[in-house]
């Protein structure tokens, strides 16, 4: 497998494995939130604060996947193919 | 006009090799603006290629007369409103713009405490208007959201940063808030320092990078729909993109308003903290 062929299925397979994780942990975050505001509705307005806030910070962690993936997509494929060319020019 | 170039140039991103590449076009739907005659640019008509002279240089990219021009409408929608100020009998413009500053304050006040509202919600509401005006300028076709851009992102957060820190060191003085960094049992001060410098810092990463890509991902789906639909169906348009476009909207006011209240809440933790040890 060449190092491009490698970059891109780590590119393609990222973001999709750190969402499962995201996608678990808000599921979790706003079920629980939801069952507190059913059995509490006056505590409404803090849950709902605090439950953005919680979101807000789980989704960060997927977006960092996000923002490695298009690193790596903007500059570890063009830097790999010039390795390629290097390694290819010597031989 | 402008978004049949940028579909051109997403096209050409999609099927060119990827080492065509340069870095700077970080944002492969980037399309021009209305703003674009601003700047400086290369065009061609035919085989021969002019150069536009704008005042800008070329190097500019075209989201910093965006941002100007969100500025420019905001400051001239509060000064119109605010010529005609009226005690009792007030306009429905008068009336508009005070709902929005009172559910700020309000908001502000449910986080940081009574004390410190009036000095915080000024900042905090221009940060969070500011932001969700540039999120929402790039659904108006021939614009793009400043947001969408890092350095916008970068100086919002550093912004905020600053504003944290000069809140808690002119609220509780240089030393109380140094002591702050040093951890509880004093003798754990060479393992809780470094911690506490890098949890500081990661702040302004961590709400950066947020707005950007959250922005921005909403930006390139948006923008990959269309693309799909020209690239598969061609002349029939059929608006595929219309339920992102939506969600948009609502993800630019979600993330105008987690930034302005995760930095308020920053500013709640640095100043009760304090009051905790005391």
């Amino acid at each position: 497998m060449s190092p491009v062929v490698a970059l891109i299925l780590a590119i393609g397979f990222g973001v999709p494995i750190a969402v499962i994780g995201g996608a678990l942990g808000q599921g979790r975050a706003a079920g629980s939130a939801l069952e507190g505001i059913a059995r509490q509705p006056e505590a409404a307005g803090k849950i709902q604060t605090a439950m953005i806030i919680g979101l807000a910070l789980i989704e960060s962690l997927v977006i960092y996947a996000l923002l490695i993936s298009l690193i790596l997509l903007f500059m570890g494929v063009p830097s790999a193919e010039k390795l390629l060319q290097a390694v290819s020019k010597v031989k | 006009m402008d978004m049949l170039s940028g579909l051109a140039h997403g096209a050409a991103f999609i099927g060119s090799n990827a080492s065509g590449l340069r870095i700077a076009q970080a944002n492969p739907l980037e399309h021009p603006t209305w703003l674009r005659f601003l700047t400086t640019f290369n065009y061609e008509i035919g085989k021969r290629v002019f150069e536009h002279k704008g005042p800008l240089p070329g190097w500019i990219p075209e989201m910093v007369p965006v941002t100007w021009f969100v500025i420019l409408v905001l400051c001239l929608t509060v000064i119109i409103a605010g010529r005609k100020l009226r005690l009792r009998n007030p306009g429905h413009f008068q009336l508009a713009l005070e709902f929005i500053v009172t559910t700020l304050e309000g908001f502000v006040r449910n986080i940081v405490g009574d004390r410190e509202a009036k000095v915080i919600t000024p900042i905090i509401g221009t940060t969070f208007i500011f932001i969700l005006c540039c999120s929402l300028i790039g659904i108006v076709p021939g614009f793009i959201s400043p947001t969408s851009n890092t350095n916008t992102t970068v100086a919002l957060a550093l912004m905020a940063f600053f504003f944290v820190q000069y809140m808690a060191i002119s609220r509780l003085g240089f030393l109380t808030y140094a002591k702050h960094f040093l951890g509880e049992p004093i003798w754990l001060a060479p393992l809780m320092l470094p911690l506490h410098i890098v949890g500081e810092l990661a702040r302004p990463l961590s709400l950066s990078i947020r707005l950007f890509g959250n922005i921005f991902g909403e930006e390139t789906v948006v923008g990959v729909l269309i693309l799909i639909v020209t690239v598969i169906l061609g002349n029939v348009l059929i608006p595929l993109q219309f339920p992102m476009v939506l969600f948009a909207v609502f993800g630019a006011l979600v993330q105008s308003l987690v930034f302005s209240m995760l930095v308020s809440i920053y500013i709640a933790v640095a100043l009760a903290g304090h009051e905790e040890h005391q």
